[in-house]
Parts: structure tokens; sequence; C-alpha cells
């Protein structure tokens, strides 16, 4: 299934609730439901389909939407969102680009690798570009230390990333569909659903 | 002694992390044991292993097993902490992606001893190529009936989820780990004397076993060879092995396996030695615990007691070493911004706490200092620890206050020069 494909269009899904969620993530909402006493269990793994079907972030009908589909009340949805980092509430661009500069990649030279990284992107940490391309951030330790200083894009990590190695591993970023924001809201969601008939397959 | 090996020893064969490789050298075979015991006999073993919890705390883990009441007549629920957020660590990580299977069938074997029939792996939201393989090998688990209707036979029921987080520190703490699985903020629940151990109530209110992803990844091992071979290494209280993620200056950084009560200073042998200049000073169990200097290393060895004895903690196993180009008090900037930013914000002390500490520590690496301020911190240090909810606030001023004890010139240097005493801008201040 294409990670935002499906999102738009007359396909409704089957049930009352309005909103984007195409039939086959009501079906993984459902099954991921199953995994759980209660509907309110499944939050997180909602709010990761959520954060798919709207194309990498949680509008205001996104919340919505996962507050009617789990029956609850949707400012506790965004009490839960907002309460996480890695869920999008404002505007970050399609591959977002977090440098950690902790402890370990502090004293490996994170802050030059964060200067080249605004200096190759035109933009500022906290920033994204004017064609909604890239953001940049700066997060806590990623716990890859050994390959400091390391950089998560999308559901992607790239370690021992130097000033020197930036251009390159911008022009590798673009090429590579995992390190877009709406892929790995996708993947997270699949690492979450089961595939017992077909337990060789790759994720 | 060297690196000796348990949960490493088949780290690099080639195709490990899949069942048919894994089942090659002797993979289930801890689970296909345990299941031909009595639950008791399962939890006797873990005991005559002298395993503790390998998440930070080192707690005995026979005990919580044998805590979760197993005849009652409700649910119970086993959960794999795999939330890896401690700075500095990275063993759960690598773990879950080269030996996924191990931490499966440790949770296969738990859940019989508990007369647990659900599971859930909580595995922190960035680690998605982990998660992948943990995917795969619960799928192929499945597959071969060492997960689902009947485990390996027994009639005993286990199904095993994969939950993921969203990005909190603070989600490692177990039971705000608990909170984040049921749907809500990551804050953590009341512990005794408020409330019940999670073991009687934690998840639903079901007796709920929780323990670190390294913990249930040795419990095979266990099963398979016997408590009292595993018993066997390591010192008097600290039994068996450990994983160690080696970071920071040294020249081969990563994931070293070492006999519990091996001297540090093999420990950085094994990694290459240190780089860069000479050692200064080590962080050896996560930003959560207390920084030693290269003087006070000598003759440490890394089990429980001989850290606590040496004025830190074995933590989670996340160890820094720094040379002498590092600053100290910038090292600290970049801790206590850490915990302002991860605190959860449910309690005081340490919600205002961390952010007045971040803020003292811009100042004084903006050359702002002031000559109060190295006091200041430390009663703020005093104002949290002891005094918060839950285990963050202490962790957060443990660091700090140790770091002022053994390295207070070069926070004085700071505040009368207003510049680093290393002429080091290598470490930011970063805002
Ligand atoms: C702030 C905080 C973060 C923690 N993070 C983790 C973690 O990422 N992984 C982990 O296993 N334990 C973590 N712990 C410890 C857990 O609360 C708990 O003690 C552990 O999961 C128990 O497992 P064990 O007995 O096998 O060590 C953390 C504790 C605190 C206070
Ligand atoms: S100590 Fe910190 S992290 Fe723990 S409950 Fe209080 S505010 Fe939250
Ligand atoms: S300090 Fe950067 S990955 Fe741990």
């Amino acid at each position: 299934m294409a990670a935002n494909g499906h999102s738009g269009g007359g396909d409704r899904p089957m049930d009352t609730v309005s909103g984007r969620f195409s039939p086959e993530a009501v079906a993984e909402l459902e099954e991921i439901v199953s995994h759980y006493p209660d509907r309110r269990g499944a939050m997180l793994p909602a709010l990761w389909i959520a954060q798919r079907e709207y194309g990498g972030s949680l509008p205001a009908e996104a919340i919505k939407e996962v507050a009617e589909r789990l029956g609850c009340p949707p400012v506790e949805v965004e009490g839960v969102a907002s309460f996480y980092t890695m869920y999008n509430l404002g505007r970050r661009g399609r591959r977002h680009l977090e440098v950690c500069t902790c402890l370990t990649c502090a004293v490996l030279g994170a802050a030059d690798t964060l200067r080249a990284l605004e200096e190759k992107l035109g933009i500022k940490v906290g920033q994204t570009t004017p064609d909604g391309e890239f953001s940049l951030a700066e997060v806590e330790c990623l716990n890859w230390c050994e390959a400091g200083t390391v950089v998560q894009v999308g559901g992607r990590y790239f370690g021992n990333v130097t000033p020197d190695k930036v251009d390159a591993l911008v022009e590798q970023i673009r090429q590579i569909q995992d390190t877009e924001a709406v892929t790995q809201a996708d993947q997270i969601v699949k690492v979450q659903l089961a595939r017992r008939h077909d337990g060789t397959a790759d994720g | 002694m060297g690196e000796l090996r348990v949960l490493f020893e088949h780290r690099d064969v080639p195709g490990i992390e899949r069942m048919d490789v894994y089942e090659s050298v002797g993979g289930y075979q801890g689970l296909a044991r345990a299941v031909t015991m009595s639950r008791a006999d399962v939890i006797g073993e873990v005991k005559t292993s002298g395993l503790r919890g390998r998440g930070g705390a080192g707690f005995p883990t026979w005990i919580k097993w044998s805590g979760i009441p197993a005849d009652q007549p409700t649910e119970r629920y086993v959960v794999c902490n795999a939330d890896e957020g401690e700075p500095g660590t990275f063993k759960d990580r690598e773990l879950m992606l080269r030996l996924p299977h191990m931490v499966v069938e440790g949770l296969a074997i738990a859940g019989y001893a508990t007369n647990s029939s659900t599971g859930y792996i909580y595995i922190r939201g960035e680690f998605l190529e982990s998660a992948r393989a943990v995917r795969r090998a619960i799928d192929e688990a499945y597959a071969r009936g060492y997960l689902g209707e009947s485990v390996c036979g027994s009639g005993h029921r286990f199904d095993l989820h994969v939950h993921m987080g969203a990005g909190s520190y603070e989600c490692g703490e177990e039971t705000a780990l608990m909170s984040s699985l049921m749907g809500e903020r990551g804050q953590p629940r009341a512990k005794p004397p408020h409330a019940p151990l999670p073991v009687i109530s934690g998840l639903w209110q079901r007796p709920t076993l929780i323990n670190n992803v390294e913990t249930y990844a040795t419990v095979p091992h266990i099963l398979a060879r016997g408590g009292a071979w595993y018993a066997s290494m390591g010192t008097e209280r600290s039994k068996g092995t450990k994983l160690f993620s080696v970071s920071g200056h040294v020249a081969k950084p990563g994931n070293y396996e070492i006999e519990l009560g091996t001297p540090l200073e093999e420990l950085i042998a094994l990694a290459g030695g240190v780089v860069g200049g000479d050692l200064k000073a080590v962080i050896p169990g996560g930003s959560s615990v207390p920084i030693l200097t290269a003087e006070q290393c000598r003759g440490v060895k890394l089990d429980y007691e001989s850290c606590m004895a040496a004025g830190t903690m074995l933590g989670s196993g996340g160890f820094m070493a720094f040379n002498d180009r590092t600053d100290i008090v910038k090292l600290m900037h970049v801790t206590a911004r850490f915990y302002a930013h991860e605190s959860c914000g449910k309690c005081t002390p340490c919600r205002e706490g961390t952010r007045w500490m971040y803020r003292i520590f811009q100042r004084i690496t903006a050359g702002q200092g002031r000559p109060e301020d190295v006091d200041l911190l430390l009663s703020i240090c005093n104002n949290i620890d002891g005094r918060s909810y839950c285990p963050l606030g202490d962790a957060a001023s443990w660091p700090i206050r140790a770091s002022i004890q053994r390295f207070r010139e070069e926070y004085d240097y700071w505040i009368e020069h207003g510049r680093s005493p290393v002429g080091d801008d290598s470490v930011p201040g970063i805002g």
C-alpha cells in the first residue's frame, strides 16, 4: 500500500466517522485495537496512522478523527499527542532532519555538523526550507552514540556525520524514500501489525 | 579478562537475526526446556542465576517474577522495556537489531513463568530498524509455534505485540511506560507506599512484569545452561556478564560484553584506548550516574557494588570516556539541558529545578556566571534529589552535584574568567 496515496478521493470508509482514514487504515486500526483490552490502548498507534493519513502531520481534523475512532474527547487526544516529540503538530518539512547534540555527539563535534547543515540547507534550527522539503532540529541522544554525530531523518539513522560529509548526506537523503516523515509513520504502523502467514517477508 | 560473550557469542554470525540461523546455534532451547519445567522451577533457575535487571536499577529479576500472582483468575501482562533513551546507551538497539530472537525467546519464557498470555514490547519510536527486526522475529516465532496458542506445544498461550513509542525519555521509567502503553501522556504513576507495585497492579490494574531488553535476552541462556552456570561468572553479588555501550573519546566505540567485576581500565583498553589526549573523566553508566575523575577510575571494577563504592553507579552500562580536552562545565550544560528538556512536568521540584539549573549553565558558559552560581546549583540539586515524584529528578541532580564536587576548579575558572579552562569550543552550549 502506498504511504499516503489513498487519503483523498471519494473512497470513504465503510463506517460513520468522517475523516481521511482509508478503508485500509481503518482495518489496520482495528487490528491494532485488538491488541489491547480497550480502544484507548491504541492511542499512540492511532496517532501514527493519522500522521500518515494526513500526509505527515496532525492537524486539528486528524486529532478529531482519532478521537472519534477511539471514542474519547479530542482534548485528551491533543493532550497525548502534544506530549510526544515525534508527532508533528506544527509545520515540519517533508524530510525532518534531527541532529543529536547530546553528550557523546556534543564532544565529537555535533555543533559543527549542525552549523554545516544550516549552511547547506539555508535555514536555522527550527526552520523549514521555503519549498517545504527540509526542516532542521536539534535532538537529545538518539542512542547510537558509537556513531556520533548521529543524524536522524524520518526512519533512517545516519552515523559519523562530520561537516565535510554534509553535502553528500543531503543529496543522499533526497534519494531515499524512508527519510520522508510520511513513510516513517507508515513503517511505524506496519511494524505493529502481524504478518503471520508470511514470516519471511521483509519490512 | 577481556570480553566474555554470552549474549554476544553469536552476534557476528551472518543471518543470526533469522530463525533458522538462530535455531542452528541453539536458539529456543531455553524456551523448550522451560516449558517442561514447573513455573516455580523456571523462576528458581532465574533465582539461582543471580540475574539483576539490566535497565539501570539492578533489581533482582527473580523477585519481580515471583511477585506476579500467577494463580489468580485474571489477565497478566509481560512488558519489555525497549525505550532505550539513557544518553550514552545503545545496547538494546543492537540486541534487537542483531539478536531479536533472543529477546522474543526471553519474553516467551517470562510469559510461561508468570502465567501471562499477553506481552508487549515497547520500542522507542526512533528505533525503526530494530523494530523491523523484532517484527520479523515475532512473525517467524509464531510460524514455528514459539508464540501463539500453544507455546512449544505446552498448551500455554502467549501473544506478543509490538508497541511503538513516539519520542519521550520519561517513557522509559516503568510506570510512565505503562501510562504510555495505555494511551496516555508518558507520566509516571504512584508507587508504594501510595499504590501497589506493578507486579500487583500495573497495566489496566492487572499484574504486570516489566524488564529491560537485555534482562529478557539473558534469560534463555540461563534456562538452557542452568542458573548455576550463569552464577559462576561475575562477582559475589553481581553475577554474570553485562553489555557496556562504550562511546566518547575512544578508538573503537561500540558494545562490549564483559564479565561483571572486570576492571574499568580494561573496558577502555577493549575499546581501543583513549584518543585525542589523556583520560580526564568517565561516566560509566549513562548520563544519570555521577562522573568519575581519571584518578577515581583507577582500580575500579565494573560491578554494581564496586561502582557504588567508587561514588558512581553501573546504571544502564552507557560508558562514556572523555579526554583532557573536554570541558566538564559544558558537558554538564548539555546534561542539564537534557533533563530540563525531558522532565515530564508532573512535579514541581523537577520541572522547575531542571529548568533553573539549565538557565544557570547557559549563563556560566556565556561568560556571565556569578560567584554564587555554584552554590545555587548545589542547593537546587538538594531540592530536587529525594523530593521528586520519580527517579528522573534524582537522576538530574546526581551528575551535576558530582561534577561540582569533583571538578569544582573548572566551574570557578569559568566564573572568574568567563571562558573555558581547557580552551575547547567543541562542546556546544546550544540553547
Ligand atoms: C527516567 C527514567 C528512564 C528510564 N529509561 C529506561 C529505559 O530506557 N530502559 C529500561 O530498560 N529501563 C529504563 N528505566 C528503568 C525502568 O524504570 C525499570 O527500572 C526497568 O525497565 C526495569 O527492568 P529491569 O529490572 O530489567 O532493569 C528508566 C528509569 C527512569 C527513572
Ligand atoms: S521527577 Fe520529573 S520526570 Fe519524574 S514525575 Fe517529576 S517532573 Fe516528571
Ligand atoms: S549522544 Fe548522540 S546518539 Fe547518543
